[in-house]
Formats: C-alpha cells, sequence, structure tokens
C-alpha cells in the first residue's frame, strides 16, 4: 500500500513536472519576461522628467541596475531548471500563488481560493455520477449476465457503441432535448437562480440540476460496462465453484451474491478504475457544456485568459484527485480480494 | 414400495445437449441401481459421458439442454417429477453430495474455508448460528483429517491435497445419502492420492456413505470400488460385482480398457484401442464399440440390451446374451 502510494506520487509528481516545462515553454517564457521587464523598466526610465539631465551612458546605467533589481524581485536571476523545482514545489504543497485575472466568488485573487471554491461542485457531479454508474453498471450486468442471449441481453449489449462518444456529446442532446424542447430541466447551472435558502430545496434543486450531465455521463460509459461486466460474471458463472456450490444447494440469490458477484469484483473494480480515468478527462468540456461551476470549467476559463498559475493550479488539484481515486480504489481492490490482502499483510 | 436398500435407481437416464451442429447424446439411456454403502466406481475414456451422468443426476445441468428424461428413484421419491426449489432443499447436498476434480476451483477464492465447509448447515437448516455451523465444520474436518486452523484460512493458502481434503469435508457435512466423487484425486500426486483413497475407505467403513466414483484412474480406484461400472459412447455396458470385474471383465470393451492398465513389475505389452469412440452426435443404431470391436459378428448391427447376465453382473453385449 505504502509503495502504491509512493508510486503514484511520483507519477503526479513527474506529471506535474511536464506540466511545469510545458506551462513555461520550456524556460522560453523566462526569455520573455525578461525581455518584458527590460522593456518597461528602460521606457521607465528614458520617459521620467527627473532624468533628462543624465547623459546616455548614465541612463544606461540606471537602467540596468533596476533591471537587476526588477530580475530578483521576479526571481529572473536564477537559472530556470532552479525555478521549475521551485514551481514543482509550490506546486505540489498546494502554494498555488495568485491568479493574474480571474478572481474568486468572494473576491479573492488567491488561486488556492479560487480553486477551493470550484472542487465541491465537480466531486458532487463526478461522485454522484460514479456511484450510479458503479451500481447501475453492476446491477444491470448481473442480471443480464443470467438472461444471457435474451432479447433484453441482445439490446443492451448492441447499444455498447454508444460509449464511442464523451459525455458531453451525448449532453448536447439531452440539453437541447429536456431543456429546449419538453422544458422539463434546467439548460445547466448548479442550482437555480436566485439560490434557495432552505437546504432541503437547495438539495432538490441541486439534485434536478444534476440529472442531465449525469446521464449524459451515463450514456457514454454505462453500455461500454454493463457489456464487459457482464462478459465478467458469465466468465466467473462458469467457474467450478458456482457448480459446487449450486450443488450444495443455495438459493439463487446467495449464489449470484457469493459465488459469482464476490469472486468477480475484484476484476470489476479493475476495469471501473480504468474507466473513471477517462470520465475525469471528459469531466472539463462536460462542465463547460452544462455551465456547472467546477474545476473543468474554471480550467477552460483560465486557458482562454492565459492565466498561467490558475492553469497550473488545477491541473495540479486534477492530478492529485486522479491520483487519490486510484489510491482509493486500490484500497478497495485489496478489500475484496483477500489474495492481495494477506500477501500484503498478514503473517 | 421401492426396495430402501437400493439407495439410488436410475431408469433410461437421458441427457442431450443441443450444440450448432445438432443434439449431442451425451448421456443415452442409462439403467443401473446403487446399494446403499457400497462404493461404484464409473470408468471410461474422456468424453464417454461418465461426469454427464452425475451431473444429470445432480441435476446439475448446462444451459444448452436438448433433451433430459427418465426416472431417478433416491430414497424410493422419483426426483426427476420435483420442482427446482423442492430439489434444493431436499436433495441437494442433504442426500447426494459432490466432489468435483481436484483443482484449485472448486473453492471460492474470496470466501475463507470455514464459510464455505459450514454454509451447508447453514444453507439446510442443520446448524442454529453461524458458531454452531463452525463447530460442526470443524468436526468433518477431524473426520477427513485436516487441521481445524484451515477453517480460519482462504483457499489459496491451502496445497492442493489440503483444498482436496476441505472439498471432501464439505460434500460429507450433513450426511448426504451418496456422494459423488468426480475424478478426486486426479491432479494429486501419489502420496496424496493414497492418502485421501485411504480417508474415502475409513468413511465409507464408518459412516456407510454410498460412493460415485468416477475416474480414469482404474488402478488407484479399484483400492475402494465394491463395484464397477463402464461406460462407453454415452451408455453403460458392464455394471458388475468388483471383484468379479478386475478378474475377468464380461464387455469386449471393459477386457480391452482393463488391458490397457499398466501394472507393477509385471512383464505385460500394454494394450490400446484401435480407432475412436463414435460420434456423439449421431451414435450408429449399431451396438456402439461394433466398429472397434475384434469379436464383431452378424448380430452386433442391432443395439445389445443391458442385461443381468446373473452373479450380479449385467452386461451390454450379444456375446452374452
Amino acid at each position: 500500500m505504502v509503495v502504491k502510494a509512493v508510486v503514484l506520487f511520483i507519477t503526479v509528481v513527474i506529471g506535474l513536472y511536464l506540466v511545469i516545462m510545458i506551462a513555461n515553454m520550456g524556460g522560453h517564457l523566462d526569455d520573455v519576461r525578461r525581455a518584458e521587464i527590460r522593456l518597461g523598466v528602460a521606457t521607465g526610465v528614458y520617459m521620467n522628467p527627473a532624468n533628462q539631465g543624465l547623459g546616455s551612458a548614465a541612463l544606461k546605467q540606471l537602467t540596468e541596475a533596476l533591471v537587476v533589481v526588477q530580475y530578483r524581485r521576479y526571481g529572473l536571476d536564477r537559472p530556470f531548471w532552479i525555478r521549475s523545482i521551485d514551481y514543482l514545489v509550490t506546486a505540489i504543497t498546494l502554494d498555488l500563488g495568485r491568479a493574474e485575472y480571474i478572481s474568486s466568488d468572494s473576491g479573492s485573487k488567491e488561486v488556492r481560493r479560487i480553486l477551493a471554491e470550484r472542487l465541491p461542485p465537480t466531486l458532487i457531479l463526478f461522485g454522484t455520477a460514479s456511484l450510479v454508474l458503479f451500481f447501475g453498471a453492476l446491477a444491470v450486468a448481473l442480471f443480464l449476465s443470467r438472461r444471457y442471449g435474451s432479447i433484453l441481453d441482445k439490446t443492451v449489449i448492441g447499444l455498447a457503441p454508444l460509449s464511442a462518444a464523451p459525455g458531453w456529446f451525448y449532453g448536447l442532446f439531452l440539453i437541447l432535448t429536456f431543456a429546449a424542447v419538453l422544458r422539463v430541466l434546467p439548460w445547466g447551472g448548479m442550482v437555480k437562480a436566485p439560490p434557495p435558502k432552505d437546504t432541503l430545496e437547495y438539495a432538490l434543486s441541486m439534485i434536478q440540476h444534476m440529472i442531465l450531465p449525469v446521464s449524459a455521463i451515463s450514456i457514454s460509459v454505462f453500455f461500454a460496462s454493463v457489456y464487459s461486466w457482464r462478459t465478467f460474471f458469465l466468465i466467473y458463472s462458469s467457474e467450478d465453484y458456482v457448480e459446487l456450490a449450486r450443488a450444495k444447494g443455495l438459493s439463487s440469490r446467495a449464489l449470484q451474491r457469493r459465488y459469482i458477484l464476490r469472486p468477480t469484483l475484484p476484476t470489476i473494480i479493475t476495469s471501473f478504475m480504468l474507466m473513471m480515468i477517462t470520465t475525469w478527462m471528459g469531466q472539463i468540456i462536460l462542465e463547460t457544456v452544462f455551465n456547472w461551476p467546477g474545476l473543468g470549467r474554471q480550467y477552460l476559463t483560465a486557458v482562454n485568459l492565459n492565466d498561467t498559475p490558475v492553469i497550473v493550479g488545477t491541473l495540479v488539484i486534477f492530478a492529485y484527485l486522479l491520483a487519490g481515486t486510484l489510491f482509493l480504489l486500490d484500497f478497495i481492490y485489496a478489500i475484496v480480494d483477500p489474495r492481495v490482502r494477506v500477501a500484503g499483510g498478514r503473517r | 414400495m421401492e426396495n430402501l436398500d437400493k439407495v439410488l435407481r436410475v431408469e433410461d437416464l437421458k441427457l442431450h445437449f443441443r450444440t450448432q451442429r445438432g443434439p449431442v447424446q451425451a448421456v443415452d439411456g442409462v439403467s443401473f441401481e446403487l446399494e446403499r454403502g457400497l462404493a461404484t466406481v464409473v470408468v471410461g475414456e474422456s468424453g464417454c459421458g461418465k461426469s454427464t451422468l452425475s451431473r444429470a443426476i445432480l441435476r446439475l445441468l448446462p444451459r444448452n439442454i436438448h433433451a433430459y428424461s427418465g426416472k431417478v428413484w433416491l430414497n424410493g421419491i422419483d426426483i426427476m417429477t420435483l420442482g427446482d426449489e423442492q430439489f434444493r432443499r431436499k436433495v441437494r447436498w442433504v442426500q447426494m453430495s459432490l466432489v468435483p476434480q481436484a483443482a484449485m476451483n472448486s473453492l471460492n477464492p474470496v470466501l475463507k474455508v470455514g464459510d464455505q465447509v459450514a454454509e451447508p448447515f447453514l444453507v439446510h437448516g442443520k446448524a442454529a448460528n453461524k458458531k454452531d455451523a463452525y463447530d460442526q465444520a470443524r468436526e468433518v474436518f477431524r473426520l477427513v483429517g485436516v487441521s481445524t486452523d484451515f477453517l480460519e484460512r482462504y483457499p489459496f493458502e491451502l496445497s492442493g491435497g489440503m483444498r482436496q481434503r476441505a472439498v471432501l469435508a464439505m460434500a460429507l457435512a450433513i450426511n448426504p445419502d451418496i456422494v459423488f466423487l468426480d475424478e478426486p484425486t486426479s491432479a494429486l500426486d501419489v502420496l496424496t492420492q493414497t492418502n485421501i483413497m485411504n480417508v474415502l475407505k475409513g468413511i465409507k467403513r464408518d459412516l456407510g456413505v454410498t460412493f460415485v466414483l468416477i475416474t480414469h484412474d482404474i488402478a488407484t480406484s479399484s483400492e475402494l470400488a465394491d463395484r464397477a461400472a463402464v461406460m462407453y459412447a454415452g451408455q453403460l455396458v458392464e455394471l458388475s460385482d468388483a471383484g468379479h470385474f478386475f478378474r475377468e471383465p464380461l464387455h469386449p470393451y471393459s477386457q480391452k480398457l482393463m488391458a490397457s492398465v499398466p501394472t507393477l513389475r509385471e512383464d505385460k505389452e500394454l494394450e490400446f484401442i484401435p480407432g475412436q469412440p463414435p460420434s456423439l452426435l449421431d451414435p450408429p443404431r449399431t451396438c456402439r464399440f461394433a466398429e472397434r470391436c475384434s469379436l464383431r459378428f452378424g448380430k452386433c448391427d442391432e443395439e445389445p440390451p443391458f442385461k443381468d447376465v446373473g452373479g450380479d453382473r449385467w452386461v451390454k453385449c450379444w456375446l452374452h446374451v
């Protein structure tokens, strides 16, 4: 478990370093900044009426002195590779600095505050979608594995190619159908405006706003997972111990739960884990389509505004969330599979 | 009234599978009787339907059934007429249990061995609670000579021989009338095989359980057998008292089969049977062994009956009519 955590952490660090390198164009951005500073300082010095009487050599000298001060102020006097390590450390420790253009709803320019406001909506949407998907697909897959070859089974399996398109793609259709034409569900956002004061009403409004995005994610992932999980169930139900359990006289419910679902669960969790990674990636556009005030939409806004601290900050949070998801699922995996648990711990 | 000394009587049992190329007659018109407390060994080549016969009696059926008929009297009741739920409650494990082939796969890898061995007590209401079931499981573990510590372990922590004995303990748990052993020792080493055979002998002597031992290991199983049955191409061709059978098999196929068993330190030319068993997709209407039989004569073009030839011996061959 510790090893796993360390490996995940190293992955995050490498990923972040690459992001920092790219966001700074491999150090080229420093040259741009130096040139900008030099231009600014020089303009200031030459245009300053107080400097009118100085000769060109003195002006040059003054400019150079001020440029050095400015370089030091921005840390540009040090080579880029040292600065890149600094960036990395501040990113990993979530010391995300100040945004250039974007500010939080409460008016703060602290990137940390901005992201803290955006994180809960993303977690709520992603968490709900994951739970709905996991248990929904699990139940349907188990059901279909028992009715293997039936018309229902063939229909659901036939729908598996729907997963070729990402969630936001279906989001557009859902919005068109349920918001534009039928007018039964909201177009987007997280709660109605103005937000209800009552907690229960607030929650209900949020659920109402969540129906479409959750459905969009589900449509894109549900059928493919049902397809593969049903196949896992079919494979595992032909194991000898399932037949033996049937011979033992277990009721079909107990048989399903203890002898088919339980042994298949580790495999399903692995598949779910891989699926969740793709879903995380789709979150950025999905939130934009549904105007959901989460990290994904924030990221797109930051990219459009070239707000580097916010971009890096969002990516840091995303990296941590992804690693966290993987770690959590690995943990669950160890709980459901004694072979992993015992080998790693007991005795 | 059925004779209760006959714990099982099977009459014209058929199990045909549906395949893309047509129905496969895996078990075709098998009839026999089992006496209480005796061990019967069923031998035959791979694919002759001996495992399928046990599955047909235990109603462990695949999806692709084409035909499933016949009568199976168990303790005087025709269990083929029972509904699935009744069959589960009254027959499964209570009256008939199964020990499948020695393999990693007969125990659920994610449940503790103890949970699986104690399960029959709980399912069939023989234990008040889990603790009681575990106590009884401990007893059957002692019976088959496995340390009760293993109850707390997972299957992958046990060796092949231990696992097989745990499964045997499970099969004996709630004291069934008949235990089907489907090649219980075939994946184990010689010492473990002998060990398990000895355990089985002890149990047969002490508990009076009726064993049906399906195997192709004729040498090892002869230790335990009171009676021997030979299957060929989905049919029973010989059923005899074991002593007579091993000395002097009657059916030409049984003779060839016995001649192919190696014996220690005896300079004997091992024989094999030329040709292959007929396809069960469309088996010949003749005697099914006729094509490979060296003693074939005119009558063999018709299917012979499975007949009592006296001395507790049944043979399906025109030579013994």
